[in-house]
């Protein structure tokens, strides 16, 4: 079998580099920029104002979550919503811009057209996890602020030198919410939604297109604004949009800052670079009329933006089986709860050249019940053996093995 | 056939270790035991004694004090948190087995404190000391401010425990830091001695989990990080890139912050010479590991660079200030060349000296989120 791999590889590089022999044939009348710039008639024609206030808002409400003295459950679900319960405007945010906004986070959880037009009660499933993890935020930790945290009941308990807040299962519930947007808003939206051909030529879009007819009141095409959609949701927030890799990793705390991890591993170091590059291209070949550039480029991002969840998820299982072997338990539940919101991530993911993910909802579900089901207190009694039977169930589904993706 | 296979294989791996270095004793013949007992028995368990026995006397002297708030009582509980803290500079570095489990050094000297947290413990009269998130408000920190730090002058200070509105609760505070102190210390010394000493002794082989491979991180650690960031670097702003002289340990004292620094640069030589505890016995340590193995470095002998390069940080703290903010806030360069003499002993430590010794580093810096 190993061998079988050995030769697979040689011989499938050979064929990836056939094929960009033949692509690159075709590609003659595309103009890549060097940075992500576009223009028509002298005017910029790339536009993300929408992903960029969704990822803000994303980071308010995480703030918000362990802001103790100030947070209720009605703010956060405001946060969430963008809403008070009647469906009237609020303004739950401190930046002035985010409440003008009409947009909201939930509004865009578990929403994409390929994997949730027809699958309304997963979607409305979805959106209420996050719900309940904010009421459990401030119903079961809040009042617990100042407790010692042990199995079954919650509180805080030491991580290196600070302190994390816990559920009785030993799981952050601010840490469940963060991580798991990651999959559920940016990575849904971005591959399932924007980079969908469903999305891309719905409609007159690719006639469109192709006569350069704008969209109304707008400098884009349609199709134009909806690949600068999905480039939102990594480069939204980043320093120079344009020429975002300079600043990977640092630019939020979502897939900006965990591409960014994943790529300072040097088994995925060139991943960020790829990202970027298929986005610029992909949307110069929709300047140039090309939809099977294009797709081919979906198809890369697609591929990359799932497997930095998926090492993240492996990551994190690894790193806490360290620190349990370490007597480091609040730094293991620390691990465990952004890998919980990884896992969660999974099932977002999406395997290029079908309408799969990775892991389906109830292979990432059947994941976290297992890592909380080694005793009646969730991660307080987990093994380090369950630890590396999941780890693995999560590498064998991708192309990487659990020993790059724990490395970093 | 499996046999001849794993016979070539031997042949090739054989080759590929003496190829791989100078010829000379192997890391792993060295009587690793002899050092653990000499740390064991003539370092640790009598510098926990010792130090058990300052925090027993810190105890007595805030009881003392909280049932007659004088001036001369006030002074001698004073003296007595200027003993504990300079013995504790002797097990600071200990962080094994118990400590580590109950964060020892974390409870007991977390710096600068967070005064403000402090006062509202006391107004409230109500905490959990035992919570994570109040380390740094109790230990030699927050002691360090509830005798120095509450006011401008001592009556000023005295009128916190005697006529202030909350009185009882600075009084009932000050005796719950030191009675916390003391039973941390205590607990740690009789694991020590009931039992954990014989198991880190008897722990002697190599490997990652080896009593020698974790103390000999821990100590680095140690070093690295609360004696050269900790006392030096951090007030000196070399990690933030301004100074903060209010981040130096013992702040709100008298000048005290150099002797807590010399006596851990001290207790940190001694350890790894295999001095006994308050003797001039030299026993087994790293140093003689070091030179068992005739460890060189450019072309030079390791541990006799070590102990110069302590010698040379030594010298350079000599002209500091006894204050430490007053240096940082008057002339910080002295403080940073401090720091770079200390640097240079970390290389030699983490890098040259754990190469032959063939110890990996088991720490990274944390990623912070």
């Amino acid at each position: 079998m190993k061998t079988i791999r050995l030769l697979l590889l040689p011989l499938l590089t050979l064929i990836f580099f056939v094929s960009c022999d033949i692509n690159s044939s075709d590609d003659e009348d595309i103009e890549v920029p060097p940075t992500y710039e576009f223009e028509r008639n002298g005017e910029s024609t790339v536009a993300f104002s929408g992903q960029t206030t969704r990822i803000k808002m994303a980071d308010e409400l995480f703030a918000a979550m362990l802001d103790f003295d100030n947070t209720t459950e009605e703010l956060l679900l405001q946060m969430y919503r963008n809403q008070d319960e009647s469906g009237n405007e609020v303004d739950p945010y401190s930046d002035e811009e985010l409440n003008a906004s009409t947009k909201s986070i939930k509004s865009k959880v578990a929403a994409s057209r390929d994997y949730f037009t027809s699958n309304a009660s997963l979607s409305v499933e979805i959106k209420n996890d996050f719900e309940t993890w904010m009421i459990g935020q401030v119903n079961e930790v809040f009042p617990n602020q100042n407790q010692l945290a042990s199995p079954g009941v919650p509180g805080q308990i030491a991580d290196g030198s600070g302190e994390r807040y816990i559920n009785g299962q030993g799981l952050e519930y601010d840490q469940m919410v963060a991580k798991s947007l990651n999959g559920a808003l940016m990575a849904d939206q971005m591959l399932n939604n924007y980079l969908s051909p469903a999305v891309l030529d719905e409609g007159s879009n690719r006639e469109e297109n192709d006569n350069g007819e704008t969209a109304e009141g707008s400098n884009y095409t349609t199709m134009e604004h909806k690949w600068d959609e999905a480039y939102g949701y990594i480069f939204g927030t980043s320093a120079n949009p344009a020429n975002p890799v300079a600043t990977i990793g640092s630019d939020d705390i979502f897939l900006n800052k965990y591409t960014g991890s994943v790529n300072q591993d040097d088994d995925f170091n060139t991943i960020a670079e790829d990202i970027f590059n298929a986005f610029k291209l992909g949307r110069a070949a929709i300047v140039a009329g090309d939809y099977e550039v294009r797709d081919e480029q979906a198809a890369i991002i697609q591929e990359s933006i799932s497997k930095v969840i998926g090492v993240r998820a492996v990551y994190y299982l690894q790193a806490a089986k360290r620190q349990i072997e370490d007597d480091q338990l609040g730094s293991a539940f620390h691990s465990l709860s952004e890998g919980y919101g990884f896992i969660y991530s999974l099932q977002f993911t999406r395997i290029p050249g079908t309408e799969q993910p990775y892991l389906t909802n109830s292979e990432a579900e059947a994941i976290l019940t297992d890592l909380l089901d080694d005793g009646e207190n969730g991660l307080w009694d987990l093994e380090t053996s369950t630890l590396d039977d999941l780890s693995e169930q999560i590498a064998d589904k991708f192309d990487f093995t659990l020993e790059e993706a724990a490395s970093n | 056939m499996k046999k001849f296979a794993l016979f070539i294989l031997s042949i090739i791996l054989f080759w590929g270790c003496t190829d791989d270095g100078p010829s000379g004793p192997s890391a792993d013949d060295f009587d690793r035991e002899a050092i653990l007992e000499n740390w064991a028995d003539n370092i640790i368990i009598p510098s926990f004694t010792n130090f058990s026995e300052t925090t027993g006397q810190l105890h007595t002297s805030a009881e003392t004090f909280a049932a007659d708030p004088t001036q001369q009582n006030l002074e001698s509980l004073r003296n007595s948190w200027e003993t504990a803290y300079l013995a504790f500079q002797h097990v600071s570095m200990f962080e094994m087995g118990i400590a580590m489990e109950f964060r020892f050094r974390d409870y007991l000297n977390i710096y600068p404190t967070d005064a403000e947290e402090i006062e509202n413990s006391i107004q409230s009269g109500t905490y959990n000391l035992e919570l994570p998130s109040l380390t740094d408000s109790q230990g030699f920190p927050a002691l360090d401010y509830l005798l120095h730090g509450l006011g401008e002058n001592d009556d000023e200070i005295l009128s916190h425990y005697t006529t202030d509105a909350n009185a009882e609760n600075y009084r009932t505070y000050l005796t719950d830091i030191t009675s916390r102190i003391d039973n941390l210390t205590h607990q740690v010394l009789d694991s020590w001695t009931s039992g954990y000493r014989d198991e880190f002794v008897n722990n002697s082989g190599n490997g990652a989990n080896s009593s020698l491979d974790m103390m000999v991180n821990d100590y680095i650690f140690y070093y690295e990080k609360n004696l050269r960031a900790g006392k030096i670097g951090i007030p000196a702003g070399v990690f933030s890139g301004t100074p903060l002289s209010s981040h130096v340990e013992a702040y709100y004292s008298n000048g005290f912050s150099k002797a807590l620094f010399n006596e851990a640069l001290t207790a940190s030589v001694n350890f790894f010479n295999g001095i006994h505890f308050d003797s001039e016995t030299n026993g087994q340590s790293l140093d003689d590991y070091l030179d068992y193995l005739n460890t060189m470095k450019d072309g030079a002998d390791l541990t006799g660079l070590i102990n110069s390069q302590f010698q040379l940080a030594h010298d350079e703290a000599e002209a500091l200030n006894p204050d430490f903010a007053a240096q940082v806030e008057s002339d910080n360069t002295l403080m940073l060349s401090t720091y770079d003499e200390l640097q240079k002993n970390v290389v030699n430590l983490k890098v040259d000296m754990l190469q032959a010794l063939n110890i990996n580093v088991d720490y990274v810096d944390a990623d912070g989120d």
